[in-house]
């Protein structure tokens, strides 16, 4: 009879320590899951985080006095480009090699759209404004962020000056730090 | 057996109430600066729109004319007619939404309201490809000349 039941106790004990053993798996696969998730989730805020400083140095840039439109056309907007001001700068670029410190930078009229068919037309002081590309600084890049801006001209119009404004990328290049 | 089951039951249920959160995490609306210039871009636009003075409206002059029932000086064109179609030219220009581009869709809503907390009435909704959970927005509210609420929603849809 004692025999019995100290057979059937170890077998409890047994028992008890492999289900210890399995809950304590399982547990440990889900923390693992979680761990997991909570990793991929870090790696995509860094990505995000970096694209994001990207963007924020190509609206500083887009706001900044060499590019912005100021009160030239109104009261002071934000994301909008100075188109005149940018064909002078363009001419004048040699003085602003490394001042910026990026590698390239192009503003890409959208809005009115050219003909689909049509290539691009760099922007130069004989075809302006009838031109939709303007490379203000031109140079390899590893990779490149772009956003939306207003781009602004005045233009003559029967003797009087009118505000023309469009829609346009701003593209800057960047070149990965070593 | 009493015991193995109770542990049975509440990894069971730990196991449904993380599952349950994890899903039902709020779907997050991320304000960013690509889609905030995109409004802000717009809201510039030169339109063809005239006023008595020849000199043409921005989109966001052109929202308040619409909203007055205003025609536009040159040729008298109807300003909602031109406002719509000048939106969605834009933005069909602007966000390539054809399959296999990050872009999925678009949504650019203008809601108008009296106050600052009274309820808004939807005044325009543009929209282009597929409406999805994952979007990116940006805002812009403003006062047009009668004092009423003006505000901008785009979102970009992934």
């Amino acid at each position: 009879m004692v025999i019995i039941n100290k057979k059937s106790g170890q077998m409890k004990i047994q028992q008890m320590s492999f289900m210890i053993i399995a809950v304590f798996l399982f547990l440990a696969m889900v923390g693992m899951m979680v761990v997991t998730i909570k990793m991929s989730d870090l790696k995509n805020s860094a990505t995000a985080l970096e694209e994001q400083n990207a963007m924020l140095l190509v609206t500083k840039l887009a706001n900044s006095p060499e590019f912005s439109c100021g009160d030239v056309y109104g009261t002071a907007k934000t994301d909008c480009i100075d188109e005149d001001k940018v064909m002078t700068l363009k001419a004048n670029i040699d003085r602003y090699s490394n001042f910026w410190g990026v590698s390239s930078i192009e503003i890409l009229r959208i809005y009115p759209p050219k003909n689909p068919l049509a290539k691009d037309i760099e922007c130069t002081s004989t075809n302006y404004p009838k031109c939709n590309l303007i490379t203000v600084m031109s140079g390899s890049s590893d990779f490149d962020k772009s956003n939306y801006v207003a781009l602004c001209r005045k233009e003559r119009y029967n003797d009087e000056f009118v505000n023309t404004c469009e829609i346009a990328r701003l593209i800057v290049g960047y070149k990965k730090v070593q | 057996m009493v015991g193995f089951a109770l542990i049975l039951i509440l990894v069971a249920v730990i196991f449904i109430v993380f599952i349950s959160v994890y899903i039902k995490r709020p779907v997050e609306r991320v304000t960013d600066y690509e889609v905030n210039s995109f409004v802000q871009a717009v809201l510039q636009y030169t339109t063809q729109c005239q006023e008595e003075s020849l000199d043409n409206l921005s989109v966001q002059k052109l929202i308040s004319q619409c909203q007055d029932r205003n025609p536009c000086y040159y040729k008298e064109m109807d300003p909602c007619i031109m406002l719509n179609s000048t939106i969605k030219e834009i933005a069909k220009e602007s966000w390539n939404v054809k399959p296999g581009s990050p872009i999925k869709g678009y949504s650019f809503i203008i809601n108008t309201s009296e106050g600052n907390n009274l309820p808004q009435k939807m005044f325009l909704n543009i929209t282009g490809g597929v409406v999805t959970n994952n979007y990116r927005t940006g805002f812009q509210p403003f006062g047009n000349p009668n004092g009423e609420n003006i505000i901008i929603l785009f979102n970009a849809y992934s």
